[in-house]
């Protein structure tokens, strides 16, 4: 496992993907400046909670579903693209070990691409002097929800991704499923059970927003992300353990 | 026991309701340059994908060094090393790095990177991405990859397919001294007889899922020059005669041959055509070319 994390770990270092995990946060952040600039006198509440909300909206409503569909299929384009499958299929490795570790890394990415967003947010309440101090908590257990929140739309896609060789199908899936969170986000009724919603509802600081799913527990909210991934991988890791290469 | 290094039985596999793969009995000795030789779409590449566990046989056992296939794959996929169909490799990656992402997984030391680039010379072109490699250098960095983990079983599916004749040349030279220089058992499936001929010891015969021909190069050569051609007036009459006369004929609506026979027997056949008034020109053995042997064998389907 370790080995397979390093071999992996090799042909991931000299790609691309690197650029992509910091976009998302740096548009957050633009956004952020933007909107807390535009109201500079905050009715009650905390600036900190008001800047993550704002920066949450457009990050977690939009770009972290769509990154993790971009980060899956980076993780098997170098496959598809050279003939690595089979190669590496070849090996005296077992088709369980690639899949986990594959997914591990979709994974590591999205951290990662969470951190920047930390780093983001609190570099902008930093420099513009946000009065009080920094509300760790709330902040902390919004970026990593936002990271859990990711795991059934992580395990779907890399499934997709191994299963078609196509670079752009898994990610038109992956936009097919996400555009719709803009107006699955303010219905109560739908939004517990939809998937790519899920890291938007789990970023929102909860006094902030009280309208649609925001005030759903947390616990229909884990069911519903832990079920859908428990579904998503064994799925994919089904198929992928018995696919002809 | 016996000391087959690779044998399968009754492999088959089925794909979209057809055997593409039929019933086969492969079987290889340590040792052997197994040249695997079929007509493009004979089946080659679906056997040597089931061989290296990518695909599962629909009926039929594989071992491998005497192990199961199924059951020990792990044990079995770390003594071989293949190249299958097109070189695997990762075009941002280069040759150093692209042997090294597979050498953590084989966990061998680091100086056979160096050392198996050195035997497909590629050592000078080895800091440069893979993508901008030529067809022949990626095809070299496959067999570097195939090399790396010390296999005492080398799999290599067309490894000069597309390659110009000096590259083919090159690849042919590395690939018989290979068992002279790293001691392993290689099987090289091909669909020109011409490549496989210059460096096999052992030869298998598959056209349209079957294996219709499985034994020594010399065995295969014996079959290529053991006619003897008559010219004759009405050659199909003339056949018919002999076989009238309990003799061994072929007749194939252009040449009337008979098997090599000992020179009397030749000499009897002769006689009794003569004797039936038949006018005979010429009485010339035939070197048939492997060639002939193999497009006759395959029902002409095969190429140069
Ligand atoms: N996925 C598939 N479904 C149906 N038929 C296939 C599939 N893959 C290969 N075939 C058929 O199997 C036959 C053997 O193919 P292959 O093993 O690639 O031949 P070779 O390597 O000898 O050229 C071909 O006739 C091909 O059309
Ligand atoms: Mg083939």
């Amino acid at each position: 496992m370790v080995r397979m994390f390093r071999s992996e770990w090799l042909k991931l270092r000299k790609s691309v993907i690197w650029l992509l995990a910091v976009v998302s946060p740096l548009l957050a952040a633009l956004v952020g400046i933007l909107s807390i600039l535009d109201d500079a006198e905050i009715i009650g509440g905390s600036p900190w909670l008001y800047a993550l909300s704002m920066m949450a909206a457009l990050h977690a409503m939009l770009f972290l579903p769509l990154l993790t569909g971009v980060y899956a299929a980076l993780v098997c384009r170098y496959e598809h693209a050279g003939g690595g499958w089979k190669q590496l299929l070849s090996l005296p490795v077992s088709r369980s070990q690639v899949y986990l570790v594959k997914f591990a890394f979709i994974m590591l990415l999205l951290a990662i691409t969470q951190l920047l967003f930390l780093a983001a947010l609190l570099g902008i309440g930093l420099s513009l002097g946000f009065p009080g101090p920094i509300p760790w908590k709330e902040i902390i257990v919004a970026c990593l929800g936002g990271w859990i929140a990711c795991l059934p739309l992580a395990a779907l896609q890399l499934a997709v991704s191994t299963a078609w060789s196509s670079f752009a199908a898994p990610l038109a899936v992956n936009v097919i499923f996400t555009l719709p969170n803009m107006l699955v986000a303010n219905s109560a009724e739908y939004a517990p059970y939809y998937p790519w919603v899920q890291p938007m509802l789990a970023m929102m600081p909860r006094d902030e927003m009280s309208f649609g799913a925001f005030n759903v527990s947390p616990v229909t909210l884990f069911a519903v992300i832990g079920g859908s991934f428990l579904l998503f991988l064994a799925s994919g890791w089904t198929y992928f353990s018995k696919k002809a290469v | 026991m016996n000391n087959w290094i690779l044998q399968t039985e009754g492999l088959t596999k089925k794909l979209g309701g057809k055997a593409v793969v039929n019933d086969l009995n492969l079987k290889m000795e340590k040792g052997d340059i197994y040249g695997f030789l079929g007509p493009n779409g004979a089946g080659k590449t679906t056997t040597i994908r089931m061989l290296l566990g990518l695909a599962k046989p629909t009926q039929g056992r594989i071992r491998i060094f005497g192990k199961d296939m199924q059951k020990e794959r792990m044990a079995v996929l770390r003594k071989v090393g293949s190249l299958v169909e097109y070189p695997s490799y990762y075009g941002h990656l280069n040759a150093i790095e692209n042997l090294e992402a597979v050498r953590r997984l084989l966990g061998v030391p680091k100086s056979r990177i160096d050392e198996v680039l050195s035997v497909v010379r590629l050592t000078k072109d080895a800091k440069r991405p893979v993508k901008g490699y030529s067809l022949g250098m990626k095809q070299r960095l496959g067999i570097a990859t195939a090399l790396l983990g010390q296999p005492e079983l080398l799999v290599l599916d067309e490894p000069t397919n597309g390659l110009d004749p000096a590259g083919i040349l090159e690849i042919r030279e590395l690939i018989k001294s290979l068992p002279r220089e790293q001691g392993v058992t290689i099987l090289i499936s091909s669909h020109l007889l011409s490549e496989i001929e210059q460096m096999a010891t052992r030869v298998g015969i598959i056209t349209k899922g079957r294996m219709i021909f499985q034994d020594s190069i010399d065995t295969l050569r014996e079959r290529a020059q053991s006619k003897i051609r008559i010219g004759v007036s009405d050659p199909e009459a003339a056949w018919k005669q002999l076989l009238a006369g309990g003799y061994q004929a072929d007749w194939d609506r252009r040449k009337l041959t008979i098997d090599r026979a000992p020179n009397e027997t030749v000499a009897a056949m002769i006689a009794s055509l003569v004797k039936h008034n038949f006018s005979v020109y010429r009485v010339e053995e035939e070197g048939a070319s492997l060639e002939d042997i193999f497009l006759d064998l395959t029902g002409g389907e095969g190429s140069l």
